[in-house]
């Protein structure tokens, strides 16, 4: 008979299968993602900050994350570029702790050296008080009452109550309406100004009345497609200065032009100076030696800002030239994060800028309760399914069980051989394909039923119900197996995984019921025992 | 032909279905209106969500107290075991999550790092939204463009519709109860659609295989016949699935359980909808051509 040898080596081909898949499930352990054993995932967005967004520039920075991340010691991270976006999506397994992760990960680690032109204070009641500044508005915080705002030389020298210089005055243009930095006028110098009240009162009196063309130095505005906010001179509004943030006063600090960047450093490296201090020593390399020695040479009395991603890490005065092309930042809190200021500096900045739009951390029992609960509710499922179907199908129930074993050890054999990571919503997936294997067997059985009550021979019914039945379970499934790429395609991570459990789920449950199960019921027909209606499930009076 | 098993009439009282189906449909957006819209999770509003563990069994009022003390008090409170509460709130930097934290330890005494710590900056949720409903979208398309070539394009319409029927219910469901919608609810209303289309293809199928006989029976016998004779399998399909899903919903951890209540309920009711909604309204609408007239 031709068609049973068909039948059996269908039944072998399944049964190689079984072995190979029951290989890869005793060799390789399933891998479990971040929800299940615990870690941290952090989802970066590439920002308009840093220019236009290229692929060439998200792969060099998720080679910079990379690196940073090897540095910290963290096991098996993940850095991936989402599907739909440039998001970039980093997986840090068993990473407890999301700050410290989003220190190395998110920074631009863009270094800058630039002088310190001065710093805004405002004047009030013959106090002074530090302006700052609004980084996401591009706006000075200016307090509405402040009598006048003034640039002076040295933050350091006012807080120690040092002799200071005003360099220029900030006025409102009446006609304009537009930010200018003036020069003062001659009288109003700082030995006035600190000791005496009443000098602050004359010159405050005719700001922004008079603007004498020939003192402004230039005018301030926000670029607003950098984020930037700008000192600009002349006609031709050229870039003079830019204001930031000094990260240890929170003042707004105007600086000037970039003199040297990070990528011309040679290294980083934290420790401690000669008075315990913590810091973080720089050299230059090449030619930047030169450039810094220079620098130094021609600015002694100035204040050089060491900037970080936008901020003044802090601004030494430069008291004699440095030649030896070395440098330090200074001012910071704690040895970590002298570390992390190592470790982004050594690997270069990112070409791009990144913002952080989730960052989610799973401790390890969250992810193992899931686990096990996922796999009682599994297995107890699994054995409620598998008592329903004897109930009802009786002997057509073993079939059920036989496939449905089958169907979980292939499933698992192919997450564990293609090396995907289990996820909750995989789980989930898991669970729900466990219980839409069983239909295929519904279906088939009940036309196999319908076949007998019209008074056919089992082994014809048998055959006259696969055949009726295989329509309906291939259109049902291809319209799950739609959704499924759709849901693959559009979804984030996690979705994914779900996604591609689904689809598994449905076309293994398919080919065994349409294949295997098939085969060995008409094989098993061959038996008269088994092919008595009352073992298929068929009451006698209803075939009557 | 005899259908000896099953002969409900199930077309011949089709407006009581329509009611019913409407019905369930208006108390949902009638609970939408009422609540003031969906429990939108993290994923769509952007905040900062901790689960903690306490060194004891606490109960909500006592977090509650702790937080109001430093100004928390519309911190959302979510116990998730007899000594494990979820704390949300809006987006918060290192300094205040520390803070909380602290006095949490403080006050009460927790167990070390949060279980679970999530920050969404806002406007991320836009991106997830976007992307869901353009899977909705593009599945919906697939979908009916399948059934188009395979049965007919009435067949496809009334399965999107049923299809729609479902998510409405569902959605309804998560309004009134005010249940969390995160991504994955998202996910499960997807498979919903995904399982109610499986659901109704398969009574359709039988319609298709039915319908030469309607010259001799009337368009809405055969579909009355098609539907009884489908229905054991419908049940037993229901209730193999719902097993294990149910137990999820019993057994399973927090987010397990979000998923499963969207699969339990979308499970009845796309079961409900293949035999009480589609398969009538595929009569209601074929009966207005000639050829299905009888």
């Amino acid at each position: 008979m031709r068609n049973k040898k068909v039948h059996i080596t269908i039944i072998a081909i399944f049964i190689a299968i079984i072995s190979v898949s029951l290989y890869y499930i005793l060799t390789e352990p399933i891998k479990l993602g971040l929800d299940l054993k615990g870690g941290t995932q952090i989802i970066l967005k590439p920002t308009e900050r840093g220019g236009e967004v290229t692929s060439e520039k998200l792969k060099i920075a998720m080679d910079t994350i990379r690196k940073r991340i090897d540095r910290l010691g963290m096991s098996e991270p993940l850095v991936t570029k989402d599907l739909l976006s440039n998001n970039i999506v980093v997986q840090l397994p068993g990473e407890k702790d999301p700050e410290r992760a989003k220190e190395i990960v998110g920074k631009t680690a863009q270094l800058e050296f630039r002088l310190v032109t001065g710093t805004f204070i405002s004047i009030k009641d013959q106090n002074w008080d530090i302006v700052k500044f609004d980084y996401e508005k591009g706006q000075l915080i200016i307090d509405p009452d402040a009598e006048e705002v003034i640039l002076i030389d040295d933050i350091n020298a006012l807080l120690n109550s040092k002799p200071i210089n005003i360099i220029a005055r900030l006025v409102e243009d009446p006609d304009t309406g537009e930010l200018l930095l003036v020069e003062p006028d001659e009288e109003s110098n700082l030995e006035e100004n600190s000791e005496d009240g009443d000098a602050e009162e004359s010159s405050g009196a005719d700001t922004g009345i008079n603007i004498d063309p020939e003192k402004v130095i230039g005018k301030i505005i926000y670029n607003s497609e950098t984020r930037e906010l700008l000192l600009v001179s002349g006609e031709n509004e050229e870039e003079v200065g830019e204001i930031l943030v000094d990260s240890r006063t929170g003042a707004a600090t105007l600086v000037g032009h970039v003199l040297i960047t990070g990528d011309e450093l040679a290294k980083a490296i934290a420790g401690y100076d000669n008075y315990g201090k913590i810091r973080v020593a720089l050299s230059f390399k090449g030619e930047a030696v030169d450039k810094f020695s220079e620098i130094t040479t021609n600015n002694i009395g100035r204040n050089l800002a060491i900037v970080l991603d936008e901020e003044i890490e802090s601004a030494p005065y430069i008291r004699v030239p440095i030649t030896d092309g070395s440098a330090e930042i200074t001012g910071i809190e704690s040895t970590e994060e002298a570390k992390n200021i190592e470790i982004v500096l050594q690997f270069g900045k990112l070409p791009v800028s990144l913002k952080i739009e989730e960052s989610i951390t799973v401790g390890p029992t969250l992810g193992m309760d899931s686990l096990t609960m996922g796999l009682y509710a599994g297995i107890i499922g699994f054995i409620l399914i598998i008592a329903f179907m004897f109930f009802y199908y009786r002997g057509l129930g073993i079939f059920s069980a036989l496939g449905l074993i089958i169907y979980i050890i292939i499933f698992w054999g192919i997450l564990a051989g293609i090396d995907a990571a289990l996820t909750l919503p995989g789980i989930a997936g898991i669970i729900l394909t466990i219980g839409m294997a069983v239909d295929a067997n519904v279906i088939i059985f009940e036309r196999i039923k319908e076949e007998i009550i019209k008074s056919k021979s089992p082994r014809i019914a048998i055959g006259d119900g696969f055949k009726n039945a295989i329509r309906t379970i291939v259109d049902s499934n291809v319209t799950t197996l739609i959704t499924a790429a759709a849901l693959y395609r559009f979804g984030t991570g996690p979705i994914q995984g779900f996604a591609v459990t689904l689809s598994l789920g449905v076309v293994i449950s398919m080919v065994i019921s349409l294949l295997f199960t098939r085969s060995i019921i008409f094989l098993m027909a061959g038996i008269p025992r088994m092919a008595a209606p009352g073992f298929l499930g068929v009451r006698r009076r209803s075939s009557e | 032909m005899k259908f000896k098993n099953y002969n409900f009439n199930f077309i011949g009282k089709r407006k009581i279905w329509f009611i019913i189906s409407l019905g369930i449909i208006a108390a949902g957006i009638v609970g939408f209106i009422i609540q003031g819209g969906f429990n939108l999770g993290i994923d769509f509003l952007g905040g900062s969500l901790m689960e903690v563990e306490f060194e004891r069994d606490v109960d909500v009022a006592e977090v509650r107290s702790v937080m109001n003390d430093i100004g928390f008090g519309n911190a959302i409170l979510q116990q998730t075991e007899s000594n494990r509460f979820i704390i949300r709130t809006t987006p918060i930097d290192i300094e205040t999550k520390n803070e909380i934290l602290d006095s949490l330890n403080e006050k009460i005494g927790i167990t070390g790092l949060p279980l679970q710590d999530r920050t969404v900056a806002p406007g991320f949720g836009k991106q997830i939204a976007r992307n869901a409903l353009l899977a909705i979208g593009i599945s919906i398309a697939g979908i009916l463009i399948y059934i188009w070539i395979r049965f007919e394009i009435r067949f496809g319409a009334t399965a999107i519709l049923a299809l729609v029927h479902d998510v409405l219910v569902t959605l309804g469901v998560y309004a009134i109860l005010q249940r969390e919608i995160n991504t994955a609810t998202i996910a499960a209303i997807l498979t919903i659609i995904g399982y109610s289309l499986n659901d109704t293809i398969v009574v359709f199928d039988r319609i298709r295989e039915n319908t030469p006989k309607a010259g001799k029976l009337g368009y809405s016998k055969v579909v009355n016949d098609s539907v009884n004779i489908t229905l054991t399998r419908s049940i037993n399909t229901t209730l193999t699935t719902l097993f294990p899903v149910i137990l999820l919903l019993i057994l399973g951890t927090a987010a397990l359980k979000d998923f499963a209540l969207a699969l339990t309920i979308g499970i009845i009711t796309g079961t409900y909808s293949s035999i009480f909604f589609a398969s009538p309204v595929l009569v209601a609408w074929n009966n207005k051509f000639p050829r299905y007239k009888k």
